[in-house]
């Protein structure tokens, strides 16, 4: 497969949804809304249900099928109403000691004026630094788009995992075309520069596991997806409920602070230490 | 209780002489004629229509620095082609011609003192690939900013950025998040962070560290935002009234404290280091 075939895979229409596994994981799930300071941001869900007999926190960029569905979902962009929501109901489950999941499909937050005016670039930068003070276990994965900073702002957690046809990248492949040739026609590439599919992201350490897809991928069979991601999902919280969480937090901090390891180990990078 | 007096030298507006750098034969904001001693001795600001002009970490670092205080730091970390890319230039040979015109990576850290105060300094250089945070700047910021937390140094930051470096791919984006961990430490250590953020502070720059600061900086007429605005006119095809994403247009929305002239800004950390000592 090319790598834009992969990236069509990631974007396609008929691929299992946010919502499609947080209902197979949690059937008693109960969506909860709202950032308490001005709006809901449809593109982000978020709720808590039983996974595993415990009470969990989902948080999932939400895209939409039909074109109603998708302008709903704002093709699951966040605004940053989005990241307050899911600072919100990480705070709900670190005062109730509640575990999250948190699935990542998205092109990116949404390039916008309101969101500009309201504030996005803060918004982002504050889920980012505060999902490293949320006191119980986190659990991320990729299941489609993982775009830039509007990923990584749901992305901070104690493991990340990707489905093998989802991709992660700094940039999607159409604005990375537009900032290094101001054209972003030129998006097949930007897409094999970027080194974005799961195998070339766990090559460069910054995914825990690739999970496999069932036969003809995700799409071709939503429920052997949900239990291929449930399984990964929980065999990677497992180990975290039992940790105390301070040392979780700095198992945390570490994950991110040295996730380069493999390039700035190399002895021209300079000294590690003083 | 007693009020104590605290009659205050006027702090100069440079720690040290700044370089000469290139510039324009006319002020590209009113077409006067640039005269370059005079645009020196006033922190490259316009005298005429107050243009700010833009600097590389070069001059920042004299700007703010005490004269003879600055220790730079880790500049020998270097960044590699990890993606193997190619175009529309290799990446390698784009970071070794960068190096070799005197250039050190889109941020250059490291300690002196602003007034007397001691601090940590980081200005980011936007002629090093559009100053965009990379692996190497990631490093030199989150580990400045541990010692700073740890030490209990105030830090204080310069940013002029594109946003994340493409060229290393999601490692580039994973910077925002072993910066903003860090940026975490601060905060928890209640160390002050003083951010500065001048033109352009764009992308994973501002979706990071920039935006974070205790007290946050601009300079007048400074663009600051996520989404650059022909990505923004691509997306939605808006019409984006003037000024908008400007450092004015951030005070109003409520993302900095306060927009302030060049001339004035060294004085005024020199005042905030004070207030928060």
């Amino acid at each position: 497969m090319s790598v834009w075939e992969i990236v069509e895979l990631a974007r396609h229409p008929d691929r299992p949804y946010s919502l499609d596994y947080i209902r197979r994981l949690a059937p008693d799930f109960i969506e909860l809304h709202g950032d308490r300071l001005s709006a809901d941001d449809p593109a982000l869900v978020g709720g808590i249900g039983t996974w595993h007999g415990r009470t969990t926190v989902f948080l999932g960029h939400q895209k939409g099928r039909t074109l109603k569905e998708r302008v709903a979902r704002n093709w699951g962009m966040m605004h940053p109403e989005g990241y307050r929501k899911a600072l919100r109901l990480a705070r709900h489950a670190a005062k109730f000691g509640f575990p999250i999941v948190s699935l990542i499909d998205t092109p990116g937050a949404y390039p916008g004026a309101g969101a500009e005016e309201r504030g996005i670039a803060a918004a982002i930068a504050t889920a980012i630094m505060e999902w490293f003070e949320i006191r119980v276990p986190i659990v991320a994965a990729v299941i489609g788009e993982g775009g830039s900073g509007g990923a990584l702002g749901m992305g901070v957690a104690d493991r990340v995992i990707m489905l093998e046809n989802s991709i992660y990248s700094v940039a999607s492949p159409e604005a990375a075309a537009s900032i290094v040739w101001r054209d972003n026609t030129r998006k097949v590439e930007a897409a094999e520069q970027l080194q974005l599919t799961s195998r070339e992201i766990i090559g460069m350490g910054v995914v825990e596991e690739v999970v496999s897809e069932p036969p003809g991928s995700a799409s071709a069979d939503y429920d052997a997806a949900a239990t291929a991601l449930d399984e990964a999902l929980y065999r990677h919280m497992q180990p975290l409920l039992a940790q105390p969480a301070d040392e979780l937090l700095q198992h945390r901090y570490d994950r991110f602070r040295y996730i380069d390891s493999l390039i700035s180990a190399e002895p021209h990078f300079g000294p590690k230490v003083d | 209780m007693a009020i104590i007096e605290r009659p205050r030298e006027k702090v100069a507006i440079q720690g040290g002489e700044l370089p000469e750098i290139l510039l324009p034969t006319n002020c590209p904001g009113c077409g006067i004629g640039v005269d370059v001693s005079e645009l020196r001795a006033h922190n490259y600001v316009c005298t005429n229509c107050g243009h700010h002009f833009r600097l590389g970490a070069d001059v920042w670092i004299p700007l703010i620095a005490d004269d003879g205080t600055w220790q730079e730091r880790w500049e020998d970390v270097r960044s590699h082609d990890l993606l193997k890319w190619t175009v529309p230039k290799r990446y390698q040979e784009v970071v070794e011609e960068l190096l070799a015109e005197g250039l050190n990576e889109s941020v250059r850290t490291g300690t002196c003192t602003l007034d007397g105060h001691p601090i940590w300094l980081a200005a980011f250089d936007f002629g090093f690939v559009g100053g965009t945070l990379s692996i190497v700047a990631g490093e030199r910021l989150a580990r400045g900013m541990e010692q700073a937390a740890s030490a209990g140094i105030p830090y204080v930051l310069v940013s002029a950025s594109g946003g994340a470096r493409m060229q290393e791919g999601v490692l580039a984006l994973m910077q925002l998040a072993k910066v903003n961990a860090a940026v975490g430490r601060l905060h928890a250590a209640g160390v002050p962070y003083f951010s500065v953020l001048t033109d352009p502070t764009f992308g994973g720059t501002a979706a990071s560290l920039a935006l974070l600061g205790d007290i946050n900086i601009a300079e007048p007429g400074a663009a600051i935002g996520f989404t650059g605005p022909r990505v923004i006119k691509q997306a939605t095809y808006a019409d984006l009234p003037p000024g908008f994403q400007s450092a004015e247009f951030q005070l109003a929305h409520g993302q900095v404290d306060m927009v302030l002239p060049r001339t004035e800004l060294r004085p005024l950390l020199a005042h905030l280091l004070e207030l928060h000592a």
